[in-house]
């Protein structure tokens, strides 16, 4: 039998916070490489326009960052920063009035495989992210937690700082809404 | 139905899954992750914690006053004239009043005419703040 081959360890998030308050700068860049596409999927289908993405991106790292003294481990630091990322994204729409630009082009000339197929499902998630943006806050925050994250119910509603059955409720709600919406 | 409503569930749920996919590919994270950090190290860490470096002592108490006012006022039945000490300590000269004002205070709203009982602790805010802990705390001051 050969001996195991050393695994190099990965630091976990927990780690990398406490580097990072020690004043380990690569800490925070291994945090932001490690959920920055996440937050960027939650931030897109919530209705970040692509061109201000990277700006929304860091400016949820940075309030996270700053907040850090307040993350108590109620739930994962993903889930806690995209909850900031939630009231970036609000603040974002209220300093300007919301666009959705879809790339139409630069989509198509980016698409593998049957450009037709494509198009329907460019359109389908054009139709679903609409359909989002007319939900409440909340029902769309929870919406995406859980089916676009794959969050917990008890993990979401750690970090909305409300009950699993409530965020529940908030999902059916939402879910509900979202099928009236694409029929 | 139900089965069409099971598949319609796990469609939608398909679909969030891949919103915001693309976009979220066409992130430079590296370069994102060097502005953050350059950002941070701009930005000095302290530079949000103003208000931290207060005494929170004042600040406590400050919010004590606040809430013992309100409360106060609350409970006393509409038209009916505010005292004296009050209207003059709920002046925002907080630093200007002295231990035996603040008592004062809290003598007049521990008996605001027989009314207090009417304002649910709910609907003040005034669960942790009961009247001998804020002569405890005044008594901290003191000392």
């Amino acid at each position: 039998m050969s001996p195991a081959e050393p695994v190099a360890a990965v630091p976990t998030d927990a780690a990398l916070i406490a580097a990072w308050q020690g004043g380990d700068e690569q800490a925070a860049a291994e945090l932001v490489r490690r959920h920055a596409r996440a937050l960027a999927r939650f931030l897109a289908g919530g209705g970040a326009p692509e061109a201000e993405l990277d700006d929304l991106v860091q400016e949820s790292f940075i309030r996270a960052f700053r907040a850090l003294d307040r993350f108590r481990g109620q739930c994962r630091f993903r889930t806690w920063l995209l909850t900031i990322g939630g009231n970036v994204l609000k603040d974002a729409f209220r300093r300007v009035r919301r666009v959705r630009v879809v790339p139409l082009d630069e989509e198509l000339r980016s698409a593998d495989g049957d450009p037709h197929e494509h198009v329907v499902a460019l359109e389908a998630e054009r139709r679903l992210g609409d359909a989002l943006g007319r939900l409440p806050r909340l029902q769309r925050e929870v919406f995406l937690l859980r089916a676009q994250q794959g969050l917990e119910y008890e993990e979401i509603a750690a970090a909305l700082g409300t009950t699993p059955g409530a965020a529940r409720v908030h999902y059916h709600h939402a879910v509900k809404r979202l099928k009236e919406s694409l029929q | 139905m139900k089965h069409d409503d099971a598949l319609n569930d796990t469609a939608l749920r398909q679909l969030a899954q891949r919103l915001g996919t693309r976009a979220a590919e066409r992130l430079d994270v590296e370069r994102t992750a060097e502005a953050v950090v350059t950002r941070l190290r701009q930005e000095p860490r302290g530079a949000g914690r103003v208000w931290a470096a207060f005494d929170s002592t004042w600040l406590r108490i400050a919010a004590a006053v606040v809430l013992v006012v309100g409360a106060g006022l609350l409970a006393r039945p509409a038209g009916q004239p505010m005292p004296r000490d009050v209207a003059v300590l709920a002046s925002p000269e907080l630093n200007e009043l002295s231990a035996p004002q603040l008592e004062d205070l809290l003598r007049t709203v521990a008996e605001p005419g027989g009314t207090r009982d009417a304002v649910a602790a709910q609907d003040v805010g005034l669960e942790d703040l009961s009247a001998p802990e804020l002569r405890a705390l005044l008594a901290s001051l003191e000392g």
